[in-house]
């Protein structure tokens, strides 16, 4: 039962995302999506992914509330309530199937590798790269911001 | 095994969001979807088998997601300021205006 509840708040919420005039309330609805989408994690048991989720998102966030103040177009006039809740109606609707579908099949073998054990003995190259890259990067913007810095002061 | 459903649910929305949208904003929104439905199928799959590799492997979706983001972001930002609107009709129109050319839409 929980979730339904969590596969109709996630659809509604990315319905909303999508079709809200004003990016503001759009980006507002995007919140909500990674927030249900981190809820559906840990109700199944995936606590670092929702982790992850909640961080990822709230930095995505942050900088789409940003870019939508910035740089996206006002609408001319404000969405009237009906239009709000003729979206949140189709996504209840589109939820539907989400409810009362199911697909069948077995899930294979199931295994007792836990979380850090495949995170460092399966991946461990790819996380060690990706924390180079970060690094990298990381480092590139630091110099291209000390040359800036430097060729202002003179 | 719900999730496949709900996750393939996303995934249309954010393509028709992808394919309909006419704001850079939404169209960022819409490949956010795109890979929150990837995700959700990816990890529900890997919990319900009760295998730790499906949550390593979200960190890897995660980090590439986001440097698509920060890329798609950055040309947002660029093609904004050189075109004052994030309207992709107006951005089609004014390359057209400048070019002489035809764009098509």
């Amino acid at each position: 039962m929980i979730f339904e509840i969590l596969a109709v708040g996630l659809i509604i919420s990315a319905v909303l995302a999508l079709f809200l005039e004003d990016v503001i309330y759009s980006v507002a609805a995007l919140a909500g999506t990674f927030f249900f989408t981190a809820l559906i994690y840990i109700q199944n048991g995936a606590f670092f992914a929702a982790i992850f989720q909640f961080a990822v998102g709230i930095g995505t966030l942050a900088v789409l509330f940003l870019s939508g103040e910035m740089l996206g177009d006002k609408p001319a006039k404000k969405a009237p309530p009906k239009r709000t809740g003729a979206l949140i109606g189709v996504g209840a609707i589109l939820s539907m199937p989400a409810i009362f579908l199911s697909v069948s099949g077995s899930t294979g073998t199931t295994s007792n590798l836990d979380f850090g054990d495949a995170l460092w003995n399966i991946r461990g190259l790819d996380v060690v790269l990706q924390a180079l890259v970060i690094l990298t990067v990381a480092l590139g913007i630091v110099i291209v911001l000390h040359e800036k810095k430097k060729k202002g002061g003179q | 095994m719900d999730f496949v459903i709900l996750s393939f649910v996303i995934l249309a929305i954010g393509i028709y969001g992808l394919l309909t949208n006419r704001q850079l904003l939404k169209v960022f929104i819409s490949v956010e979807l795109i890979a929150i439905a990837a995700t959700l199928n990816f990890v529900m799959l890997a919990s319900s088998m009760g295998v730790g590799l499906g949550q390593a492997f979200l960190i890897l979706a995660f980090s590439t997601d986001t440097a698509v983001s920060g890329i798609i972001l950055a040309l947002l930002v660029i093609v904004s300021k050189k075109y004052g609107t994030s309207d992709i009709s107006k951005i089609l129109q004014a390359i057209e205006n400048k070019d002489g050319t035809e764009v098509e839409a």
